[in-house]
């Protein structure tokens, strides 16, 4: 069997495969470095009022969400592997996986830094905190806009 | 029952200033007047009108404030507070001013505030003592092994003693130097992170000469003090501490036995709180030799409340007009008021910007909007159940201010939804319970996603014709028409065409659609300037309108967010289930595990959620909804109390 061969016979199932790791893997960098970049921020200010852990912890979990797009979409895509589907059909998943993985990757730190924000809010001005947690969430739309992209995309052509 | 912004009257009121203490009362008890402040009155003073120089009594009462709460205080940090549940429950203790007043008055707070300040100065004291003590204690620690008495290491005459510490990163380079040295012996006594702790033991002649090689090493000489070895001495330290803590548990205990006045001193507090309120107010007014102005506003319907306070609080002589406020003012203050259901929706209000007093209360308008789109996002029966069960409880049982009240009623409503979009779906945990839907979001998200822009649309048509309302009521039918006919000819015309190329329509609706679209955009064209001189500068502003086209695009799109929420919440619960259920495949221990996985999973998983829901439904309001047709600012209605901290003033 001839590389070529080879990868027509089980391309698909590996750039699928691909797919699901790059989903999950771009857009878990992208959170876990916002959620470390508002965890900073939010330990900063547990030193002297701890008794605001609970609301800082609602900053520190929105960019978050970007990692658990990644992780559905990753989910969806396990689900439509198998071992002899085509190559295209690989290759195109693959491409399907790309914005939720590198908008979310982005956005997600983006997003931590707008949170990091948002907890000088809480600890300044704890009355206004909902403004900077709004501010935060803004950054979210266009990490949903990928995942809604992606579903989209897996809808348009069937294999 | 009023849905919207309250009608107010303005009012000026003249009284005599020997009177004001006794009307400012009854003002209060009246609560809904908000005073305008007269110091920027420049017309006013310049017909001779004074500002009030706020009374005396005023650095009296913030004397008096300063002292109950600084004994609130001192009693809370010996208050056990009874934690989380059990003190929500029984909240705060509620008054009315009447009886809030009556029972202030009646508490004599100055001798148990002289005592507590006594008994804390005391505690303070012994703190400080014990620090000295526990200082000294730490420094003769490390001298522990020298086992010589402090006072007599000066009292040789042949010899000099140097005791003190050494750097230990300078430590090597002495030892060579003091080889140096014939009658001195140098000995490490102990030694920690930082220094040595040095014994030297020398003779007279030659103490300077060590003196001189210990500081070139940074050696820093330490003052002991006390008579007997370290080891007496921290002895008796320890003795004395004890003496200390034991004194100082029964000073504690006599604070604690003063805890019976501390709901006393919260209620005072709140009472002269109110009480510099009202010294304050008297800041807001104008006043000639002997009379006041006071001008402010009340609400409408309150007229005739307010006449009859001020006639029953037993003023001499005065003069009050009270008229119709201009609905333009910038300065008329703004309170809303709105249904019960619709009143917990005022948060969302409240924190984006107050209506003008000439706009209208978008609170009724956002919030059965705010019930369906939040219930989309969540979206499972499971969760709407917890919501509600958990709400249900705190209503009924808890005892809370107002705004925690109104905050939890929000989720106790919201949770109706949350079930309805649950069942819809078919999602009860996600997956766990299998149950027929009547959209299945994992396979049928297309749906969903024309469903999710229909909202929007219909949304964004909403707030356009709120829009239009606000316009036509104040007989603006231009702007009404500049601002919202064209963009729904334009909309309407467009989504007609985009829709002919899905499904068939006859070959007239789509001319109408056509030409209805191309009248649309024209208006826009035509309109879009009228603000503006010159026929260039209006068509060019009305072209640059015709750009607003792509805000409505993205508009659209951005309720997209409606179907990915709640797909993205139900895959993440269904991927908690599918590793419980692998967890549960092998045995009893995974059972545990994977119970374990579930409860810890659905929570962060509501939590997520929720907190999702709340964000994004807010944005699609703040962003998308009000971005066509409110603007907000208006002057809050600053009620004649002060909001109390310790109980529910009613």
């Amino acid at each position: 069997m001839t590389f070529s061969e080879f990868l027509v016979s089980h391309g698909g199932v590996f750039f699928g495969g691909l797919g699901v790791a790059f989903a999950v893997m771009f857009s878990g960098i992208g959170s876990a470095t916002g959620l470390g970049i508002v965890g900073q921020a939010a330990a900063g200010l547990i030193i002297e009022e701890p008794e605001k852990f609970g609301r800082t912890l609602v900053f520190q979990l929105l960019p978050g969400t970007q990692g658990l797009y990644g992780f559905v979409v990753g989910l969806m895509i396990v689900g439509q592997l198998t071992i002899d589907m085509p190559l295209i059909q690989g290759l195109y998943l693959f491409a399907a996986s790309l914005p939720v993985g590198f908008v979310g990757w982005g956005s997600a730190i983006a997003q931590g830094k707008a949170a990091a924000a948002g907890v000088t809010v809480l600890a300044k001005n704890e009355e206004e905190q909902t403004k900077g947690l709004i501010y935060a969430v803004m950054v979210e739309t266009y990490a949903l806009l990928a995942f809604v992209m992606y579903l989209i995309i897996a809808n348009a052509i069937v294999f | 029952m009023q849905m919207a912004i309250v009608k107010m009257s303005s009012f000026n009121l003249f009284a005599f200033d020997s009177n004001r203490d006794d009307l400012l009362h009854e003002l209060q008890k009246f609560e809904y007047v908000h005073f305008e402040d007269l110091e920027e009155a420049e017309d006013l003073k310049d017909e001779g009108l004074k500002s009030v120089t706020v009374p005396e009594s005023m650095v009296e009462i913030d004397d008096e404030i300063a002292k109950v709460r600084h004994a609130i205080d001192i009693l809370r940090r010996y208050h056990s507070e009874e934690t989380g549940l059990k003190a929500m429950m029984e909240g705060k203790p509620s008054y009315t001013f009447k009886e809030l007043e009556e029972k202030a008055l009646k508490v004599d707070y100055l001798s148990a505030y002289e005592d507590l300040k006594e008994l804390a100065s005391k505690v303070d004291r012994i703190e400080e003592e014990e620090n000295q003590l526990n200082a000294l204690k730490e420094e003769l620690e490390h001298w522990i092994k020298l086992d010589y008495p402090i006072k007599d290491l000066k009292a040789f005459e042949q010899s000099k003693v140097f005791v003190g510490t050494l750097p230990i990163k300078l430590g090597d380079k002495l030892d060579e130097e003091l080889a140096d040295l014939e009658y001195s012996h140098v000995e490490i006594i102990s030694e920690d992170d930082e220094n040595r702790y040095l014994f030297a033991l020398t003779s007279k002649d030659e103490a300077d000469k060590l003196y001189e090689v210990l500081r070139s090493s940074s050696f820093s000489v330490v003052d002991l003090v006390g008579d007997g070895t370290p080891r007496e001495e921290i002895d008796s330290i320890d003795l004395k501490l004890e003496q200390l803590a034991e004194e100082k548990g029964k000073i504690e205990d006599s604070i604690i036995a003063l805890l019976k006045h501390l709901s006393e001193f919260e209620v005072v507090y709140e009472y002269l709180v109110n009480k510099k309120l009202r010294l304050s107010a008297s800041e807001n007014f104008l006043a000639t030799e002997k009379v006041n102005l006071i001008k402010g506003y009340i609400p409408m319907d309150m007229e005739g409340d307010f006449r009859k306070t001020i006639e029953s609080s037993g003023l001499e002589a005065y003069y009050l007009e009270i008229e119709e406020v201009d609905r333009d003012d910038p300065n008329v203050p703004v309170l809303l008021e709105n249904s019960k259901f619709a009143e917990v929706f005022e948060s969302l209000t409240n924190m984006y910007a107050l209506p003008r007093y000439n706009e209208v209360d978008p609170t009724p308008l956002l919030a059965p909007f705010y019930l369906v789109f939040f219930g989309m996002m969540v979206a499972d029966m499971a969760y709407g159940l917890i919501m509600l069960i958990a709400t249900s409880i705190v209503l009924k049982k808890a005892n809370l201010e107002e705004d925690t009240r109104n905050f939890i009623k929000f989720f106790f409503y919201l949770s109706f939804s949350v079930i309805a979009w649950g069942a819809l779906y078919g999602s009860f945990f996600g997956d766990l319970i299998p149950i027929k839907g009547l959209v299945d979001p994992a396979e049928q998200y297309q749906s969903i996603l024309m469903l999710s822009i229909f909202f929007g649309l219909i949304h964004l048509f909403f707030g356009l014709g709120i829009n239009a309302y606000m316009h036509i009521r104040d007989r603006r039918y231009l702007d009404a028409f500049a601002d919202a006919g064209v963009w729904y000819m334009s909309l309407t015309g467009a989504i007609g065409l985009i829709l002919s190329m899905y499904v068939p329509v006859p070959a007239v609706l789509l001319t109408i659609s056509k030409w209805v679209m191309i009248a649309g955009l024209v208006g826009i064209v035509l309109t879009g300037g009228k603000d503006v001189e010159g026929i260039g500068a209006k068509i060019g502003v009305g072209i640059y309108e015709l750009y607003g086209i792509s805000g409505y695009v993205g508009d659209f799109v951005s309720y997209s967010r409606l179907m990915a929420l709640a797909l993205s919440g139900g895959f993440i619960a269904a991927a908690v289930n599918m590793i419980a259920g692998m967890l549960f495949e092998i045995g009893v221990i995974g059972v545990i595990f994977g119970i374990i996985v579930i409860i810890f999973g659905q929570s962060l998983n509501i939590f997520l959620s929720l907190l999702g829901a709340y964000v994004h439904t807010s944005r699609l309001i703040y962003v998308e909804f009000f971005g066509k047709f409110y603007e907000g600012g208006g002057k809050r209605f600053n009620l004649f109390r002060s909001k109390p901290e310790f109980i529910n003033l009613k």
